[in-house]
């Protein structure tokens, strides 16, 4: 099983909701989240005065997934969250050891 | 029990005069509650919203209970004679006594020098009216000291403020004092409120000293809808400010009201194109516009009645663009980039009031007649109107407006230090560097978005709670 994390930027969230609920993945978790990378900070102005915001708004996403649907989760995620333009976003997996249903207390890939 | 033999209006008493009176007041009074509160609130760190509007709500009440005391008398009523007639000293301050008998309230409201027709209502409606002007100058001035100033210290303030300096200026330029004798007018107070607010401002804030580094880099406004309810209450109970200083609910009234708005939406529209043309970064900003409304109301204060409406927009065009210009320059320059007025008010006030009260002198048209005012303008027939140089090619009124700004600006500095000192010598005036870094929590173990636990507490209820019994 893996989890695969994703930081996507905030109004591309609906995308990639659609996207992988079309291939079948059941649920996600979405964090508003806040990061600097290579697209850097930006300013905003009060009262005539610059301030440098260096986080800026992102949106993080963890979807579980079974081994079998890794690579699926993947291609949906980077389709959907890409506008090809800095500060797209970032995806990664983590190997994931357990996964509990905390209803039927079913484990494995079955919780998934 | 006596029943006392009352009749509701008194043949002296107008009851559309009393009533928009009233309203006038009750106008103003909201421009500070909640008005000032929340466009504060607003405009600090989230960690300053609620001592900032304690401030605002405690100097509110401070000054009522000075104004009942002794204030409205020293101001308003009959004018102490310290030295011969017509001279400075005869014509500065009233007397030191409470507006506190039946008689007082009740009774018909005059002017304090006696120079003006009787009003027609009563007292008590001119007192609550002088009052919520007084009230809102210091809540004015809080605006360039908020993020350090010591509570206690505003405590004292406060009161000290308007009995030393408050007093003298009203009494000076609307008691019929020394200045309204030489023909120096102020409409609803440029002068009297916005310029000695500026003034006191800057004064104050070079005293307590500048905030903390880490919070004049971070000073994020908290809330700009907030900004924008408290900036709304200010333009629309400015109908009040300005509406209810001719003290007669007449054409006099409706035109300043007119006037006052048309001036603040030039203002509003000036501040916008010249962000959106000559600021750096060309953007039209919504703190930028709020800046412009308050020059554009600050600006036609000192003249609301006394100019006609292409002069009220002259007034809002001129003063929104002087007050850019020191807002992005002039706070570049020496003293005024060291001293740190946290909110801008020597420049939306003062700088407004100024330009707005110099203005007078240029621009006042004599055809604008406000009645039932005397005085050196007076006409005749309770006529009264102002001269500016555009109309009479004279500039004796920009003279006497001159040498009553300059008043403002010397008595109000050199007042507003020698309290700040005392203040600061009894209880300090700044709040410790460890305080300064909490904020609201460390100084009053309250927060503006309070929510101390997620989800709901686990153990059984607490019988020490209040609330359970």
């Amino acid at each position: 099983m893996k989890l695969v994390t994703a930081v996507v930027k905030p109004f591309k969230l609906d995308e990639v909701k659609v996207a992988l609920t079309k291939i079948g993945v059941s649920g996600m978790t979405v964090t508003q989240a806040r990061g600097f990378g290579r697209q850097g900070g930006h300013i905003e102005i009060y009262r005539g005065r610059e301030y440098e915001f260096d986080f800026i708004d992102k949106i993080r996403v963890e979807v579980l997934c079974t081994d079998e649907q890794l690579d699926g989760v993947i291609d949906a995620v980077v389709a959907s969250a890409r506008t090809g333009s800095v500060g797209d976003g970032k995806v990664w997996v983590t190997e994931v050891d357990k996964v509990v249903r905390v209803r039927t207390n079913e484990r494995g890939p079955d919780a998934i | 029990m006596s029943l006392a033999t009352m009749i509701p209006y008194p043949s002296w008493l107008n009851p559309a005069d009393n009533t928009w009176q009233l309203v006038a007041a009750t106008l103003v009074g909201l421009m500070s509650l909640p008005g000032i509160a929340v466009l504060y609130g607003g405009l600090v760190r989230k960690k300053w919203i609620v001592n900032t509007m304690m401030m605002v709500f405690t100097g509110f009440s401070l000054t009522l209970v000075v104004w009942m005391l002794w204030g409205y008398n020293m101001a308003f009523g009959t004018l102490s004679h310290f030295g011969p007639t017509g001279s400075f000293w005869s014509g500065f301050i009233g007397h030191f006594t409470p507006l506190s008998t039946a008689g007082a309230e009740q009774g018909q409201a005059v002017s304090g020098a006696n120079t003006l027709i009787p009003f027609h209502f009563p007292t008590a409606t001119m007192a609550y009216f002088q009052f919520v002007f007084a009230a809102i100058t210091p809540l004015l001035f809080l605006g360039g000291l908020v993020g350090r100033l010591k509570f206690k210290a505003w405590l004292l303030i406060v009161p000290l403020w308007i009995t030393l300096i408050y007093t003298v200026n009203a009494a000076l330029l609307w008691g019929g004092g020394f200045f309204a004798q030489k023909g120096a007018v102020d409409y609803s107070g440029g002068y009297v409120i916005h310029l000695a607010a500026g003034v006191a401002s800057f004064v104050g804030a070079a005293i307590v000293g500048p905030r903390r580094w880490q919070d004049r880099e971070n000073a994020f406004p908290s809330n700009l809808m907030m900004v924008a309810i408290g900036a709304g209450i200010l333009w629309l109970g400015w109908n009040g400010f300005n509406g209810g200083d001719p003290f007669y609910a007449g054409a006099d009234a409706a035109s300043a009201v007119l006037n006052t708005n048309v001036a603040t939406a030039v203002g509003v529209l000036t501040w916008v194109v010249l962000d959106m043309t000559l600021s750096r970064q060309k953007k039209p900003t919504f703190l930028g516009a709020i800046n412009g409304m308050i020059c554009g109301l600050v600006a036609i204060t000192p003249s609301a009645g006394w100019v006609n409406g292409v002069g009220a927009m002259l007034v809002g065009l001129i003063a929104s663009t002087v007050v850019w210009i020191a807002w992005n320059y002039v706070s570049q320059l020496g003293f005024f980039k060291k001293v740190d007025d946290a909110l801008g008010v020597v420049y939306t006030h003062g700088f407004a009031g100024l330009t707005g009260g110099l203005l007078v002198g240029l621009l006042a048209d004599p055809k604008m007649t406000e009645y039932g005012v005397s005085g050196a303008h007076y006409k005749g027939a309770g006529g009264f109107s102002v001269g500016g140089w555009f109309f009479t090619h004279s500039f004796h009124q920009l003279w006497e407006q001159f040498l009553a700004a300059v008043w403002i600006i010397a008595f109000t500095s050199i007042g507003t230090a020698v309290i700040f000192y005392i203040v600061k010598a009894v209880v300090g005036l700044r709040e410790d560097d460890e305080v300064l870094a909490l904020g609201d929590v460390a100084i009053h173990e309250e927060e503006a978005f309070p929510e101390p636990i997620f989800g709901e507490p686990i153990l059984t209820p607490s019988h020490t709670h209040p609330d359970n019994v």
